[in-house]
């Protein structure tokens, strides 16, 4: 079995909001003193590939679309557990919209020897566009099982749960699938160990250009985008405390429904 | 400073971090009030392998750069000083088996240090004899192909959970000073031997510290180490490899508390702004972050320095000034960023219920073990005026 996991190097999500800042000029996330990190969702799934390799025997290719530096991504992903690792390298390509992500990923996936399986992340943790795993399939012309929280081989194909509005829905599926990955408490990604940490950094990361792809230049830069940002800004927040006087507990709700009513929160 | 770290060093230390957020962070306070050893923390680093980090690979272990460890134990200490020991110590306690030990020997314990199946200690301090070991009296007598130990050993770092013990003992009963000591490995369990922690320490409460009480505890002469009289040149040969990771959990420690206060600052109101406008408190931050960076510069020079000179446990003759350089001030710039630290946060600072007030506690023991900073004082003074004593 074959499984390609595609993933992205982000800005961690999870420093401070004092922390974070944008320029607004370049419409981008500054980076400043935060670091970057495989995104949440793309960490869950790795950690199903991984699994699924260690309960049925597997090779894992871990895929990314990025500028140099996502290669600490992919040392990550190698350290869990990957078996080989792809850097198709494009500067600014962490800004790209989906619809050219998905291209130029679809392109070096097909330069892989035969998946069975596509992993991806149900949204990167930054833009949050979500929609990478579906024109993915789109490209390369197959299923998308969509918001998995886990999977299996069954027979000669795969047996899904599916996250849905109304419930989990099981669903089967034959090999060759595109799958977007949610977290749950069974695809937590796992610390790699030192040792790992050391290993990786011994293997070969691949890296493959828009030429390596049969793309031309254009169609994976910026300008094959047809989405534009116009602003981007972190929203203000303006908090005020008011305690709300009365005698007694009853005088004290119906003043508090009046502010209410004033301010036309209710 | 980091930037003298390559990419697998940046690589393992972003592991550290998410380790020590998961798994330490969030129970380091309750360690310290309960004044308990974290067993379950031990198998965490043993299988993360951070207890195998000094041991070569040959034996099993990661055979990591001196500055990969440093990293590692300033990362560690940035959440909790005790924890960083965990590490520090296993590297001290098995630092004379690679400095001292024979090939069989080596193979014998080291893979067991390597996996963290074991803990190691050093036991060098006696009641009597602290700043001055030359000055010990615990004896070990040859019968036939044993040793007979009888003495105490105190303070020891990780003596009541360690599963080996190296520890120095006079064979010569006749001898006096740094002459006559000799090193020996004692596992734990060797009757005769008994370890009682010491309870009621200021800081580092989740660290195991203990008293090793051997009477008439018999060990093979198969695990002396080096030769007869040979000791007193391992412990110094040890220690001198082992002060830049005491520096680097100093530099953590003081780092923790840095990053701490600088969040609380620009939080706390008053006066009708953010304390951090005041730039009272600015010259106070801009000093501590200074130190720090200093302190790092030292410390990480001093590990590259051991590992260039120390290869095949050689005695350094000049790294040994930076190492002792590095301890010295990394640890007093962590009591006095801590000390600010708890300042800064004014009445909290002192609370509990924030982490600066425990982080200035474990400071105050980095400026004493591993060799008191007036003792490396000696040391750097020394290593300019040779034998010349003052
Ligand atoms: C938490 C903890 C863990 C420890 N872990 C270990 C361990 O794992 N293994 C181990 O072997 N030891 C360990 N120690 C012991 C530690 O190394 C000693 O406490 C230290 O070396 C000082 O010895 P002492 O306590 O006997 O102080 P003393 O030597 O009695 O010193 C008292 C004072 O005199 C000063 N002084 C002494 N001689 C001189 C001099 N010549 N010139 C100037 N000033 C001098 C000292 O600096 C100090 O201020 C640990 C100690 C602590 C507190």
């Amino acid at each position: 079995m074959h499984i390609a996991v595609c993933i992205k190097q982000i800005l961690d999500p999870e420093i401070s909001p004092r922390a974070f800042k944008i320029n607004r000029e370049a419409k981008l996330a500054e980076q400043a003193g935060a670091s970057l990190v495989i995104g949440p969702f793309d960490l869950n799934a790795l950690e199903v590939a991984i699994q699924l390799k260690e309960k049925h025997g597997a090779k894992v290719t871990v895929l990314t679309f990025g500028e140099e530096k996502a290669q600490d991504a992919l040392r990550r992903a190698l350290a869990m557990g990957a078996d080989e690792a792809v850097l198709v390298a494009g500067d600014g390509a962490a800004s790209r919209e989906p619809s050219v992500t998905a291209k130029v990923l679809a392109a070096a996936i097909r330069q892989l020897e035969p998946v069975d399986l596509v992993l991806c992340g149900r949204q990167s943790g930054e833009w949050d566009y979500g929609q990478v795993p579906g024109l993915l399939a789109e490209e390369l012309g197959l299923p998308l099982v969509p918001f998995v929280p886990r999977l299996d081989v069954s027979g000669d194909g795969f047996r899904l749960e599916r996250e849905s509005d109304a419930g989990n829905v099981v669903v089967e599926a034959p090999k060759g699938l595109v799958v977007s990955i949610t977290n749950a408490q069974d695809n937590n990604p796992r610390l790699p160990k030192v040792r790992d940490i050391m290993m990786a950094n011994r293997k070969p990361i691949k890296k493959l250009g828009a030429a390596d792809l049969g793309l031309d230049e254009a169609s994976a830069s910026a300008s094959a985008g047809r989405l534009e940002v116009l602003d981007l800004f972190i929203p203000e927040v303006d908090s005020e405390c008011e305690f709300v006087e009365g005698d007694d507990g009853a005088e004290k709700a119906a003043n508090l429904v009046k502010k209410l009513l004033e301010r036309k929160v209710i | 400073m980091d930037f003298l770290l390559n990419d697998e060093q940046r690589q393992i230390v972003e592991m550290v971090r998410e380790l020590a957020k998961e798994k330490v962070a969030p129970y380091a306070a309750q360690w310290d009030a309960e004044e308990r050893f974290p067993h379950e923390l031990v198998e965490v680093f043993a299988e993360a392998g951070l207890l195998g980090l000094a041991v070569p690979e040959e034996y099993g272990g990661l055979g990591a750069h001196p500055l990969t460890r440093v990293a590692v134990i300033e990362e560690l200490a940035k959440v909790d000083a005790s924890a960083a020991l965990l590490v520090a110590v296993q590297d001290l306690g098995m630092t004379p088996i690679l400095v001292g030990a024979s090939e069989e020997q080596k193979a014998r314990w080291l893979p067991k240090f390597a996996s963290g199946e074991w803990l190691s200690a050093f036991g060098l301090t006696e009641p009597g004899a602290g700043s001055d070991p030359g000055g010990m009296v615990m004896r070990a007598r040859r019968e036939g192909d044993e040793y007979v130990l009888n003495g105490t050993k105190i303070f020891i770092s990780n003596g009541s959970v360690a599963h080996g013990v190296t520890v120095f003992a006079r064979t010569d009963p006749d001898s006096r000073g740094p002459k006559g000591i000799t090193a020996f490995f004692v596992e734990k369990g060797t009757p005769g031997f008994t370890a009682v922690p010491m309870k009621g320490k200021l800081g580092l409460r989740a660290s195991d510290t203990a008293e090793l009480v051997f009477e008439n505890c018999r060990i093979p002469a198969a695990n002396r180490l080096g030769e007869e009289g040979e000791g007193f040149s391992i412990a110094m040969k040890t220690l001198d490899r082992s002060r830049p990771n005491i520096a680097a959990q100093a530099l953590g420690v003081a780092q923790g508390a840095f990053d701490y206060a600088l969040g609380y600052i620009q939080e706390r109101q008053q006066f009708g702004r953010p304390v951090a406008s005041f730039q009272g408190l600015q010259f106070m931050l801009a000093e501590m972050a200074t130190e720090i960076e200093a302190a790092r510069g030292l410390t990480y020079q001093a590990a590259i320095r051991v590992h260039e000179e120390g290869k095949d446990g050689a005695r350094l003759v000049t790294a040994n000034r930076y190492s002792a350089m590095a301890k010295m001030y990394a640890t007093d710039v962590a009591m006095r960023v801590t000390t600010d630290a708890v300042q800064l946060l004014g009445g909290y600072g002192i609370m509990r219920d924030y982490p600066v007030e425990r982080m200035m506690r474990d400071a105050k023991i980095f400026q004493i073990y591993e060799g008191t900073n007036q003792i490396q004082k000696i040391v750097i003074a020394r290593s300019f005026l040779g034998g010349a004593k003052g």
